[in-house]
């Protein structure tokens, strides 16, 4: 490696750690908040470090709250959205990349227009829909209107489309269903892409607030976000518990991610199907 | 198993691929589907599948109508030209995954799997991801996957395309012996005339999805049909000269004798035909009917191909290497009695 070269390197590295810096020093102060004592967390001007590092203020977020039930409602709504926006979304693009039927890509299309409506305009009608329902203050209407997604069905159906048709002929002639294929082969192969569109969605059932401010009204109902907002009404603003519930609304999508971080970075080092 | 298909068509929109072809393929042979690329040779190997839909006619497997049979109940196994292999299994996976799906128990077909394995000579890979193996290994691994289901009928789409051309002479005579091994009916297509001839029991020849002659390789050498076929088998391409059949024999265009007593013309005076003859089919012979000036020679092995000019062809003849032939000089020929064949010339159809 020429100098010119190393001064290159060090250069993007320093401007990457800038940025990371400020990717991550909010999370940081955050946990760092959540161990300070409320005193401290006031201070003027702040300490970095806690000087008296205490556990209480979890202590005092899971007392005041009952932050177990929000976590185990996200759990419940994110599982249940996250599995069935998969299933659909595979069967759609399954159906729409490798079935032949009449009128396909001009359903397709309009599908895909559809992504052009926010969904701000759909709220009114989904909650009407909801109460119509009477699902209107159940977990159940937090997963409904999230069981499929055009997006995600748009990303496998390009995937789908690039794995060759002879690996479909190929399955046939060894004796496999439409079925079989798509579960045995198809969905093996598109695993990269699934993981991914499968933590975003996770991600994204997770954090959602909007919704959920709206069709849910009973405290046991309540997903974290939710919690997190009435927390800070009902108990009035104090930094570090509030931070403290914050970690933990925040921490399992953290989890998620490092663990599903090597089969994301896999699935693009590996690149598409070689012959 | 025994295939015949009857008057079997396929058309593309107006483009007719496969164009009424009738034939009977005996049972535990090698058939190569021959002829230039877009002949319609692959678009057969696929009907034969049931991937691709016929537009007419019939397909029998042992006298048994499967026209109308998808390919997962054909018990046909097909090896793709760029193999098809599964990216996301392990070899022994690829060769079980017919097996799986037929739902055979666990260790039946993984000792199945083994077996035909070995017998393509992969059993050393069986861990690898089809991704780690070389081309070869990757098409043994795909012939096994066919194998494997125990098929009545195994299809090769142009399987040697994909090696080099030392591996694609090993891995047509490992296509041979694992043939013979299994004694399944096996149909591969090909462009290589030589491919075909070298290790196939028969040899259907197409040209734009017409048949133009069914027969085993040696009676293809020896007895083509029609000027495509004579022109199509053998290297190096046989000889052609064109000329007109006049009273007392044929006069050869831009030649000013007349080659007289090679066969009985007499009913075909004022043709316009070609004569064409293999370049083994001349002997060197100071009376000889042929005159030709020898342009250059070539020791091709122990044989010498000489090119030399008649009128204002060039022809290619194999000659006795212990005498020299020089440039510009003269020589001439006398036609052997097999080998040589008469044809006409618009429509290709051989007269002698």
């Amino acid at each position: 490696m020429t100098k010119s070269d190393k001064l290159k390197k060090t250069l993007v590295y320093i401007f990457l750690a800038i940025g990371a810096f400020f990717m991550i020093f909010p999370f940081i102060w955050m946990i760092i908040t959540s161990f300070k004592t409320g005193f401290e967390a006031n201070r003027v001007p702040p300490t970095f470090l806690p000087e008296n590092p205490t556990f209480n203020n979890y202590l005092t977020a899971l007392k005041v709250a009952p932050f177990g039930r929000y976590f185990l409602n996200s759990v419940i709504v994110t599982i249940c959205c996250v599995a069935l926006t998969m299933f659909n979304s595979i069967l759609a693009a399954f159906s729409f990349s490798k079935l032949k039927f009449p009128g396909r890509d001009i359903l397709f299309a309009l599908l895909i227009s559809m992504m052009m409506i926010p969904f701000e305009m759909l709220i009114i009608t989904n909650y009407t829909t909801i109460v119509k329902m009477k699902l209107y203050d159940t977990l159940i209407a937090l997963i409904i209107p999230f069981v499929s997604s055009i997006f995600y069905t748009y990303i496998l159906r390009n995937f789908f489309m690039s794995v060759p048709d002879s690996l479909y002929y190929s399955a046939k002639v060894d004796g496999a269903s439409d079925w079989q294929y798509l579960w045995e082969i198809l969905v093996p192969i598109a695993k990269p892409s699934l993981v991914t569109i499968g933590l975003l969605n996770a991600i994204a059932c997770w954090n959602s607030f909007l919704w959920s401010i709206l069709v849910i009204n009973s405290q046991q109902n309540r997903t974290l976000p939710f919690g997190l907002f009435a927390f800070t009404n009902e108990t009035g603003i104090r930094y570090e518990v509030l931070m403290a519930g914050a970690t933990i609304v925040v921490l399992p999508m953290i989890i998620l991610f490092l663990f599903c971080r090597k089969n994301i970075v896999t699935g693009v080092s590996k690149g598409g199907l070689k012959g | 198993m025994k295939v015949r298909v009857e008057g079997l068509t396929k058309r593309y929109n107006n483009v007719t691929a496969v164009d009424n072809l009738t034939a009977e393929f005996e049972s535990g042979k090698l058939i190569a589907l021959l002829g230039p690329s877009g002949c319609g040779k692959t678009t057969m190997l696929n009907m034969l599948s049931g991937i691709l839909p016929v537009s007419e006619g019939k397909i029998y497997f042992d006298d048994v109508d499967v026209t109308d049979l998808p390919p997962e109940k054909r018990e046909v196994g097909l090896v793709f030209q760029n193999y098809a292999l599964y990216p996301h299994m392990t070899v022994l996976e690829n060769i079980c995954f017919p097996l799986k799906i037929k739902k055979v128990k666990k260790k039946e077909r993984i000792e199945k799997a083994i077996k035909y394995a070995k017998m393509v000579h992969i059993d050393d890979y069986l861990d690898r991801k089809p991704k780690e193996l070389s081309g070869g290994q990757q098409q043994r691994v795909a012939i096994a996957r066919a194998l494997v289901k125990d098929p009545k009928l195994l299809l090769l789409d142009e399987p040697l395309s994909n090696l080099d051309a030392k591996l694609r002479i090993e891995m047509r005579e490992e296509i041979r012996r694992i043939q013979k091994e299994s004694k399944v009916t096996t149909f591969f297509v090909t462009h290589d005339q030589d491919e075909a001839s070298a290790i196939s029991d028969y040899v259907l020849l197409m040209k734009k999805g017409v048949k133009q002659q069914f027969d085993n390789p040696r009676v293809l050498y020896n007895e083509p049909h029609n000027l495509f076929v004579a022109d199509f088998i053998g290297i190096p391409t046989i000889n052609q000269l064109h000329g007109q059949v006049e009273e007392k024999g044929i006069k050869i265009d831009n030649c000013d004798y007349l080659i007289e007593g090679l066969f009985d013309t007499s009913n075909l005076v004022g043709k316009r035909v070609v004569l064409a003859f293999r370049a083994e089919a001349l002997t060197n012979c100071e009376k000889g009917k042929l005159h030709c000036t020898v342009k250059e020679s070539f020791l091709s092995g122990k044989d010498t191909l000489i090119t030399a000019k008649v009128g204002d062809k060039e022809i290619r003849v194999f000659v006795d290497s212990n005498s020299e032939y020089k440039e510009e000089s003269e020589l001439r020929f006398d036609f052997k009695k097999s080998l040589v064949f008469l044809f006409d010339e618009e429509s290709g159809e051989r007269y002698v």
